[in-house]
C-alpha cells in the first residue's frame, strides 16, 4: 500500500525521511507526526477559509496562510496536497480570487484523500504488528 | 573521553516542524542525554531565550512566526554582541529570503522544504566560519 502512495504521488521521499527518523526510542515516530499534520493540517485550513470569507482580495494573507499550510505538507512530503498549495499560492501571487477559490477546494479534496488513505496505511501496519505478535508468541 | 555537552536553540511557531527538527538535530548530531535542545516560538521569545540563558551553539531560525519573525530576531541577537551561528530555515528560500537573512546576520540558510536532516548540514558552514567544535553536532 505505501508504493501505491508514492506512485500516485500522494507521498514524495520526504516521507521516507521522516520514516528514517523512527527508532526505537521512537517506534511511532511517523504515526505521531502525521496525526500531528492532520491535526495542523486542519486547522490551518480553517484558517484559510475564514480568510476567504472574512478578507475579500486580501492576497497577501491568504498567501501567509497558504504557505504555512504548504510548509507543513512539506514536512510529510504530502506531494499532491504541496502542489495544490502552490497552485493557490500562484493564484495569490496572480489577485486571481477565481482560481484561488478553485485551488482551495483542490487542496481541500487532496487533504481528505491524503487522510483517508493514511489512516488505512496505518491500521494495516497495526493489524501487521498485532498479526506478527500473534504468530511469535504462537511459535 | 565524553565530548562538550551542545546546547541548540530552535525558532519555530509550528509544532509539527519543532517535532521533526528535534528528531533530526538528535539522529544527525548522535545527541547524547546531556544535550540541550532548546525551544521558542517566535522571535521575541528567542532573544529573551539567547539574552537570559547559558550561550548556544547553535540557533536554527524559522522565517515567519508571529510577534517577531525571523529576519527581525536574527537582527536583534546579533545586535546583543552574540556570534552564536544562526542558521536560517524558510520553507520558501527565494533569493530575496536568503539576501534578507544574510543582511540580517545570519551565517546560513537552508530550505525547509528538504530532508529534515539538511538542518543540521548546514553545520558545514559554521566550519567554514572557524567554529571547530560545531563538528561534534554534525558528526
Amino acid at each position: 500500500m505505501k508504493k501505491s502512495l508514492f506512485d500516485q504521488g500522494y507521498l514524495d521521499e520526504q516521507f521516507c525521511q521522516v520514516e528514517d527518523l523512527q527508532d526505537e526510542a521512537s517506534p511511532n515516530f511517523v504515526e505521531e507526526v502525521v496525526t500531528l499534520f492532520l491535526k495542523d493540517s486542519g486547522r490551518l485550513m480553517s484558517n484559510i477559509e475564514q480568510a476567504l470569507e472574512k478578507y475579500p482580495r486580501d492576497f497577501n494573507r491568504w498567501d501567509a496562510y497558504m504557505q504555512q499550510l504548504k510548509g507543513s505538507c512539506c514536512s510529510i512530503g504530502a506531494s499532491r496536497m504541496k502542489n495544490e498549495c502552490m497552485s493557490f499560492r500562484d493564484s495569490c501571487g496572480q489577485g486571481n480570487v477565481e482560481g484561488c477559490m478553485r485551488a482551495f477546494q483542490k487542496v481541500k479534496r487532496e487533504h481528505a484523500v491524503l487522510r483517508q488513505k493514511l489512516e488505512s496505511y496505518f491500521q494495516l501496519l497495526r493489524q501487521a504488528g498485532a498479526t506478527g505478535a500473534a504468530t511469535r508468541s504462537i511459535k | 573521553m565524553a565530548r562538550k555537552m551542545i546546547r541548540v536553540l530552535l525558532v519555530e511557531d509550528e509544532e509539527i516542524h519543532r517535532v521533526m527538527a528535534r528528531a533530526a538535530v538528535k539522529a544527525a548530531a548522535g545527541a547524547e542525554d546531556d544535550d540541550v535542545l532548546d525551544v521558542a516560538e517566535n522571535g521575541a521569545a528567542a532573544v529573551r531565550r539567547v539574552r537570559e540563558v547559558a550561550p548556544y551553539d547553535l540557533i536554527l531560525m524559522d522565517r515567519q512566526m508571529p510577534v517577531m519573525d525571523g529576519h527581525e530576531a536574527t537582527r536583534r541577537i546579533r545586535a546583543m554582541g552574540v556570534t552564536t551561528p544562526i542558521v536560517a530555515v524558510s520553507s520558501d528560500g527565494l533569493p530575496a529570503d536568503v539576501e534578507a537573512f544574510i543582511g540580517a546576520g545570519a551565517d546560513h540558510f537552508t530550505p525547509k522544504v528538504s530532508q529534515a536532516t539538511r538542518q543540521c548540514r548546514p553545520c558545514d558552514a559554521c566550519m567554514r566560519h572557524g567554529q571547530q567544535y560545531m563538528i561534534d553536532l554534525c558528526k
